[in-house]
């Protein structure tokens, strides 16, 4: 049932195949990264507004709207852009530039709801990437990457139609968990992992997505519903993906391995804060609200799972979109310690404990956490690059000096 | 689209530690010249789960025709990222050869990469067998 359909891409129509790895737009890649780390450090300012700093709030929308700023602009630029250099075609490249564009737009509080369309639009795109995807080959994962995307499309209807941000952030988590689940399901089969864990999982991501539908009709059954789905996709994550053979392996593999499996940790604590709390909704929002469930129930996924995810691929996809290597070296473990033991901080002295300075020190740490582990991975391209370049220097004085072949 | 004939299976190969050289299909085995690539592209790892290429399965043929190594092989899903990497890693592998000017990937789905493409040594590797 999980494994892909046998003979399927024999039917497929000729048109449709992924582009040559050296045809694919390379010049397109830096504009959009740049755009992503803009969108990041607005939204990293943001967050200081948030955690009580004494700083001046940007643009009113890059302050209101600075969850889905994060998660559909950021990270959804980075999210479509992996998926448009996989597939190639100039076309997938419109769904990371819309999340750029439109989410630039918010933060310069486009009117009307520009911003916001074309971010929607984009996530549209990014089903057309997994439809073209499917019909090479289909597969279940890819039906549960195409689900995330489709919860892009929803949150970005519900934030065009001016809903508020707590009502449909439970779809934005919806974005990044069913991602995240998808590709971990389509490694999973490399453990040689069961039918029966292939229904596991359909029934976690199953349970986790109906209790998103429920939460726009019943807050508090859906978020509740949704919270048990996290739990179970965080107890199969935990049990059947390939960080557990992995995490015996040495090196970047290892180091992929650990930073994962801390992130389903957090992932089960969001799930619990998710079915204890039940709901997003609360009056103190938009005020430094130290101690709040909310900072909790969102930021230990946000966070905990999705930023550990990515400082995880990092090393694997920098390389895969930019076309650079980026050499592993121990210090990545630096800002992924710091990430975890900080968010720590922040949610046990913070929110749980309602220490005002720990959840403060702990939110800002967060954030030099990533900009620590951005900064890093940049040194690490360019060293490699200028290493390579070095290389190739030489390579050429050697051929010039060596004599004439006869 | 290819010779399946050629490709490597999994009762192909032996324990590492029995070989002194990889373990290459059986066409391949008529030509050194391509059997030092399959050897090459054992340096090919897929850094998410640490294995190389051969033994994961996902190598399906090797050519090699006018200096121009071609590799046939598939990914585990079409969705993955890493066709760029790879490219890259294996024409950085291939082309210290001198007899390699340049490489070429050809990417098939056809048939899917399934986990029984993987040769023992990495089912090991992932906890498939003690």
């Amino acid at each position: 049932m999980i494994a892909p359909a046998a003979g399927y891409s024999a039917n497929a129509p000729a048109a449709i195949g992924l582009t040559p790895p050296r045809r694919r737009r390379a010049r397109w890649v830096p504009p959009l990264m740049a755009a992503a780390v803009v969108l990041l450090l607005g939204g990293l300012w943001e967050g200081l507004v948030y955690l009580g700093l004494p700083l001046a709030a940007g643009q009113h929308s890059l302050h209101v709207d600075h969850g889905p700023l994060m998660v559909l602009g950021f990270l959804g630029t980075l999210i479509a852009l992996e998926r448009a250099v996989a597939l190639g075609p100039a076309w997938a490249y419109l769904a990371p530039a819309a999340a750029a564009v439109g989410g630039l737009a918010v933060a310069g509080n486009a009117p009307n709801g520009v911003g916001q369309t074309v971010i929607t639009l984009g996530g549209l795109v990014l089903v057309a990437i997994f439809v073209a995807v499917h019909r090479i080959q289909a597969s279940t994962h890819n039906v549960v990457l195409t689900a995330g995307a489709i919860c892009w499309v929803v949150a970005g209807a519900l934030w065009i139609a001016n809903w508020g941000v707590p009502r449909f952030i439970p779809w934005l988590a919806g974005v990044l968990v069913l991602t995240i689940a998808g590709e971990r399901l389509e490694l999973s089969r490399l453990t040689g992992r069961s039918r029966r864990a292939g229904i596991l999982f359909l029934a976690a991501a199953g349970l986790f997505s109906v209790g998103l539908i429920v939460s726009l009709f019943t807050e508090a059954s859906g978020v509740r519903v949704a919270g048990v789905g996290l739990c179970c996709l965080a107890a199969w994550l935990a049990r059947y993906d390939v960080t557990r053979r992995t995490v015996h392996s040495t090196g970047v593999t290892r180091y992929m391995a650990l930073a994962l499996l801390a992130g389903y940790a957090w992932l089960a604590v969001g799930g619990v804060l998710w079915i204890d709390i039940g709901r997003m909704s609360f009056t103190d929002l938009g005020r430094a609200a130290h101690g709040s469930a909310y900072d909790a129930m969102l930021h230990a996924i946000f966070l905990g799972f999705v930023i550990s995810m990515i400082f995880a691929h990092a090393p694997v996809i920098v390389p895969a979109v930019l076309g650079r290597s980026l050499p592993f070296t121990r210090l990545f473990y630096l800002p992924l310690v710091m990430l975890h033991v900080t968010l720590l901080l922040r949610l046990v002295g913070g929110d749980a404990l309602g220490n005002k300075a720990s959840w403060q020190w702990g939110g800002a740490l967060n954030e030099v956490a990533l900009l620590l582990f951005i900064g890093l991975a940049a040194t690490s391209v360019l060293r490699a690059s200028r290493s390579q370049r070095a290389a190739g220097g030489r390579a050429h004085r050697a051929q010039n000096s060596s004599p004439p072949a006869r | 689209m290819f010779e399946r004939r050629s490709r490597q299976r999994p009762g192909d190969r032996v324990p590492a530690a029995e070989r002194p050289i990889a373990v290459v299909p059986e066409p391949a085995r008529a030509d050194p010249a391509v059997g030092r690539l399959y050897d090459l592209l054992h340096e090919v790892i897929d850094p998410e789960i640490g294995i190389n290429i051969i033994d994961l399965g996902l190598v399906f043929d090797v050519t090699l025709i006018d200096r121009l190594a071609t590799v046939q092989m598939t990914l585990t899903t079409p969705g993955c990222p890493l066709s760029g990497y790879m490219d890259s890693a294996i024409r950085h592998a291939l082309t210290r050869l001198p007899e390699i000017d340049d490489t070429r990937v050809d990417l098939v789905w056809d048939p899917p990469w399934g986990p029984h493409q993987m040769t023992e040594e990495a089912k090991r590797q992932l906890g498939w067998v003690p």
